[in-house]
């Protein structure tokens, strides 16, 4: 539309009427513009809505058909319909049949003593534990031939596995195993104790924590006290049998080699027990958790406490 | 700082190259940090080795000390030497083995120097529960000689010994004598397995090999490899002994695993048979007394070769069993008679 122009030489009132008068034209075709669009979009609205509609419909009718189907089908599982209801219960039911069997599989991991069968044989796995803590897993795999032979295995070289094989493969396998089980489950068992040792009570010990490849003979320095100054004791823990956990020979001395008195006596009398019968982490464990609540009077009678339970 | 020491100490640092000369600085632990710290690592090596032994000189390094370094060294250059296996054995019925480590290295210790007055014994214990000796052997009358010393690693709790084979033959009873002793054994014998690759010679005789195992883990079983040959590379090339060529996989793989194989430089047999022959009246099948011999295969890596040979389509396949039975047997000399 063009505009009038404003410099007209019809006077500035011509101009401004036309003016005015083209402007409400503009306006006046503006507004009818909207009211076109407003009718467009509602009609489009309106379009959308009735699709809406039919598709809804669609959808119903649809889950309608499902319905009925399934209801012929479950109707028809007592009939002779044809294979493909099977099929459909027949996977399921491996499929739950599979998830077990591997549940079952991995649970055999807890009792400690697992196996698969190879091409040649079996391989054996070994999980150790100690006090519920799953620690290394070691393999065996056997050959199965007369003669039954390791093929290959991952035991430390410490541990006497020749030994036991020489005693019991060939004649009992079921001995053989669980006796290497034992020894496994022990050694295990002591390292998990000496490890804690040195993580756990870094700071009762006064020395690095001597130890050997099998962790059966463990020497140490320690006291009771970490900050201050008790006595120093020295501790040597043989453990002669190496299905066990426990040491079988324990010697605690009292650094200086004055003579002690009583109460000191009592209390390396005590340790001594205690190293015997208790794991060693929990002994120690037992000794931090007094220096909490002493008084030095309590700790006396706690030790005499100790003394009468642990006796046996 | 004594003055053989000092050129010990020199000696040795010259030999160790310069890449890895922080590293093994750094694992002697006998200079400190801030000692290091005013070394300059990139001047001429001759002027790093002045200021090295300056400091050494300041912290007045012992003997020990120079031995420890060479340990080091050595532990970082295992393949120079040419190691041997020795075996130990208890008598039956012996105790358990309650090993003290402070007890065997005073007792290794006094049995070499009673023995001889002039020897220099160090320890060095690694994280693999091994523990390394050095011994400088010198007589009654002379100074030990610290450049030829003879290295032993002995893993507690086992019978195996690994010592490095030396020129100095004299004194290997006494070494044998004084290990066994103190580790508490009865006997030591030499095992016919040698090699210049220390973890090789502990796979093989600790039967450390192999370490994959089946468990039900493992998605896929052990898959077969195919040892550089693919045969199925393209569909218009034809194979036609493929059968022939699986065989020969599958014995292959059979026999040495999928594993990597332990390194051994050498298999020598000694022959000593009497000659075969298939036809009658050779002079040499009249021969009443045995032919000897002596084979010897080498190789930069003699069993993946060994591996090789029948799928490259060199040798049949299965092997001798002579050839293949070296890491199971734990042995590379052999001496073979007639039955």
């Amino acid at each position: 539309m063009e505009q009038a122009n404003p410099l007209r030489p019809d006077g500035e009132s011509k101009g401004g009427v036309l003016a005015h008068l083209e402007r409400l034209e503009t306006q006046v075709s503006r507004s009818r513009k909207q009211s076109e669009e407003l009718q467009s979009l509602q009609a489009q609205e309106g379009a959308l809505g009735t699709k809406i509609h039919k598709l809804r419909h669609l959808r119903d009718e649809l889950r309608a058909a499902l319905w009925h189907r399934r209801g012929n089908v479950k109707a028809c599982i007592a009939n002779v319909e044809p294979n493909r209801t099977v099929e459909v219960n027949e996977e399921e039911a491996l499929e739950e049949k599979l998830e077990n069997v591997k549940a079952v599989l991995q649970a055999y991991h807890f009792t400690g003593l697992s196996g698969k069968l190879t091409s040649r044989g079996v391989c054996v796995c070994i999980n150790t534990a100690f006090e519920g803590n799953l620690l290394d897993s070691y393999f065996v795999d056997l050959v199965i031939q007369k003669p039954l032979r390791i093929h290959h295995h991952s035991v430390p070289v410490f541990i006497p596995l020749e030994e036991i094989a020489a005693k019991y493969l060939q004649t009992n396998i079921q001995h053989f195993l669980f006796s290497l089980c034992e020894y496994l489950n022990a050694y295990s068992g002591r390292k998990y104790q000496a490890d804690r040792l040195q993580s756990d009570f870094a700071a009762l010990l006064t020395g690095p924590l001597q130890r050997n490849p099998l962790c059966n003979l463990l020497s140490f320095t320690y006291k009771l006290d970490p900050g201050g100054q008790s006595f120093l004791f020295c501790a040597r823990l043989l453990y002669k049998d190496l299905t066990a956990t426990l040491p079988t020979d324990v010697t605690v001395t009292c650094q200086g080699g004055e003579a002690l008195s009583t109460s000191w006596e009592e209390q390396r009398a005590s340790h001594e027990t205690l190293f015997c019968t208790k794991p060693l982490h929990q002994v120690f464990a037992s000794f931090a958790r007094r220096e909490k609540l002493d008084e030095s009077g309590l700790l006396i009678d706690c030790f005499h406490c100790t003394g009468n339970t642990s006796a046996k | 700082m004594d003055e053989t020491v000092a050129e010990f100490i020199k000696r040795t640092i010259l030999k160790i190259p310069m890449n890895e000369l922080t590293t093994i600085l750094k694992a002697w632990d006998f200079l400190s940090e801030n000692q290091l710290q005013t070394v300059n690592f990139r001047q001429r090596k001759e002027s790093v080795v002045q200021h090295l032994i300056h400091l050494c000189e300041e912290k007045r390094a012992s003997l020990n000390d120079a031995a420890l370094l060479d340990i080091i060294y050595t532990q970082f250059h295992q393949h120079q030497k040419v190691w041997d296996v020795f075996q130990m054995s208890k008598g039956p019925g012996e105790d358990v083995d309650l090993f003290d480590m402070k007890q065997f290295k005073n007792s290794f210790k006094k049995i070499l120097q009673r023995a001889l007055k002039n020897v220099t014994v160090s320890f060095r214990e690694t994280e693999e529960n091994a523990i390394w000796i050095r011994i400088a052997w010198g007589t009654q009358y002379t100074k030990p000689n610290q450049y030829k010393p003879t290295y032993v690693v002995y893993y507690p709790q086992t019978p195996y010994a690994f010592k490095s084979s030396s020129t100095l033959r004299r004194n290997t009873p006494l070494l044998g004598q004084a290990l066994t002793i103190a580790s508490k054994h009865h006997q030591i014998v030499k095992m016919d397995l040698r090699s210049r690759y220390l973890d090789s010679l502990k796979a093989i005789v600790f039967k450390q090999y192999n370490q994959t195992f089946e468990t039900h883990n493992s998605t896929t079983p052990l898959q077969e490899r195919s040892l550089g040959l693919d045969i199925n590379m393209d569909s218009r090339i034809i194979h036609e002994n493929k059968v022939e060529k699986e065989r020969v996989q599958r014995i292959t793989q059979e026999t040495f695993g999928d594993y990597s194989q332990p390194q051994l430089e050498f298999a020598q047999y000694k022959l000593e048979t009497k000659f075969k022959s298939d036809l009658n009246g050779s002079i040499l099948a009249e021969r009443e007394e045995p032919l000897r011999c002596l084979i010897k295969f080498s190789s930069p890596h003699l069993l993946e070769a060994l591996k090789s040979l029948a799928p490259a389509g060199i040798a049949d396949a299965p092997l001798s069993p002579l050839l293949t039975c070296i890491p199971n047997k734990r042995k590379n000399y052999f001496k073979i008679r007639d039955k």
